[in-house]
């Protein structure tokens, strides 16, 4: 079976179309998959930006309202994909295994964020995919002017917002 | 021939981050003078103003320390402001190759806490060594050689008897051979690799923080070490020279980088 693929149609900057790694990271995977076919992403924004590290999304509605999410998942960092540039990786609190609908995509190669011992410290964070197009699009959200709101720092002035998002 | 690394003592002092402080701030090499007025007017805009919730200072506060006893109107000027911030976050010190000479006498005045060179700082999911950095610029052999001569605490015991005005000499004197070293040698030492990675490992620290060369910059040591070198102050270089590395626990849900450079403004 190959992979799934997800597009993310952001507003006025373009689509990003993604390749999930149902092999190495199933959890993770069905996880995302879930959360697009309901439509959780759709008119979500991209809340944390921060250039040469990683831009941030899937959590929060413009005017930073935070949605409701399902379960938490296992955290499958252990399984081998390094946060390199361009890579989806999910978001969490400190607590390992606390993802839910929030993910990440790498702007730079962040080694210090992959696997290192199955630990609080050492958990690192789990990649499940890829950009394979708009890697531009991202390079424009990572570029966008950011803020500070409320209790958040890194936050997009004018709002990133993902349109819809469709498992391919 | 590689020199020696500088042998560790284990297990290293370390300072534990509770899990409450969301950002915390280093910085070092300020060389505090009272002929540098503008350099000190930032520093006491910044140890006024800084949201941090520690402040570890690593060395070289004072462009000169001659004992703690010592207590001139801009030493005075100095003890006030760090007793104000010392009140409001835990504050670290530790000392340089200039003010090695800070004690027990102004530690209690100013409520900072004293840190050995090196120790370790454990925050979240990081170890972090810090250092001021000269005992690892092994290529200076003629400083490794002074600096284990006024290091040693006969040496201190004996130089800290002397008369107030005794010691200012000597250091006037140092700081005049340091002037004419500057004008002679254009190629300073710098940390030296193998050592600091040899650090690393034995204290299980992936990142060193240091000051001391006044050559802020972020070196990848290879094996997920590296080496983050604090900026030295001087407000009146064009561009102002005035910086804090600030470690940042983000209260979003999401990764942190952890190290980030925040340039200040002058006063």
């Amino acid at each position: 079976m190959s992979n799934p693929q997800v597009e993310l149609h952001i507003l006025d900057l373009g689509v990003i179309t993604i390749e999930l790694d149902a092999e190495k990271a199933p959890k993770c995977t069905e996880n995302f998959l879930h959360y697009v076919n309901k439509g959780h992403y759709d008119k979500t924004i991209f809340h944390r930006v921060i250039p040469g590290f990683m831009v941030q999304g899937g959590g929060f509605e413009p005017g930073m309202t935070q949605k409701e999410c399902d379960a938490p998942i296992e955290n499958e960092a252990n399984n081998g994909l390094k946060n390199n540039h361009y890579t989806l990786a999910m978001a969490r609190t400190s607590d390992p295994h606390s993802a839910t609908a929030q993910f990440f995509i790498n702007v730079a190669d962040n080694d210090f964020l992959n696997h290192k011992a199955p630990s609080m410290q050492g958990w690192g964070y789990a990649v499940f995919g890829k950009v394979v197009s708009g890697n531009e699009v991202v390079d424009k959200i990572a570029a966008v002017k950011t803020g500070r709101k409320g209790f958040h720092d890194d936050v997009p002035k004018e709002d990133v917002v993902i349109e819809k998002a469709v498992a391919l | 021939m590689p020199h020696p690394t500088p042998a560790l003592s284990l297990p290293l002092p370390c300072v534990q981050a509770p899990s409450n402080w969301q950002r915390v701030d280093f910085i070092s090499d300020l060389h505090l003078d009272e002929r540098e007025s503008s350099t000190f007017e930032a520093w006491v805009h910044y140890m006024d103003h800084t949201p941090a919730d520690a402040l570890f200072i690593l060395g070289d506060l004072f462009e000169v320390w001659v004992g703690d006893d010592n207590t001139d109107s801009f030493a005075a000027q100095c003890i006030a402001v760090l007793q104000r911030t010392a009140q409001r976050m835990p504050l670290y010190f530790m000392c340089g190759n200039r003010d090695f000479l800070v004690g027990t006498a102004l530690l209690k005045a100013t409520g900072m806490q004293g840190l050995q060179d090196p120790c370790v700082l454990a925050l979240d999911e990081q170890r972090f060594l810090l250092s001021h950095g000269d005992s690892l610029c092994l290529d200076d052999v003629d400083y490794m050689a002074f600096r284990a001569q006024v290091r040693h605490p006969t040496w201190q015991q004996a130089f800290l008897a002397k008369p107030l005005s005794e010691r200012q000499a000597f250091a006037r004197n140092l700081r005049i051979q340091s002037e004419t070293r500057k004008q002679t040698h254009t190629d300073y030492a710098d940390v030296d690799t193998h050592a600091a990675r040899a650090w690393l490992q034995t204290a299980t620290c992936e990142t060193l923080i240091h000051g001391h060369t006044h050559r802020p910059a972020e070196h990848d040591l290879g094996d997920h070490c590296q080496r983050w070198v604090l900026s030295d102050w001087h407000a009146d270089s064009t561009p102002p020279r005035l910086e804090v590395l600030s470690w940042l626990r983000d209260k979003a849900h999401g990764p942190t980088r952890g190290l980030d450079r925040l340039p200040l403004r002058k006063a």
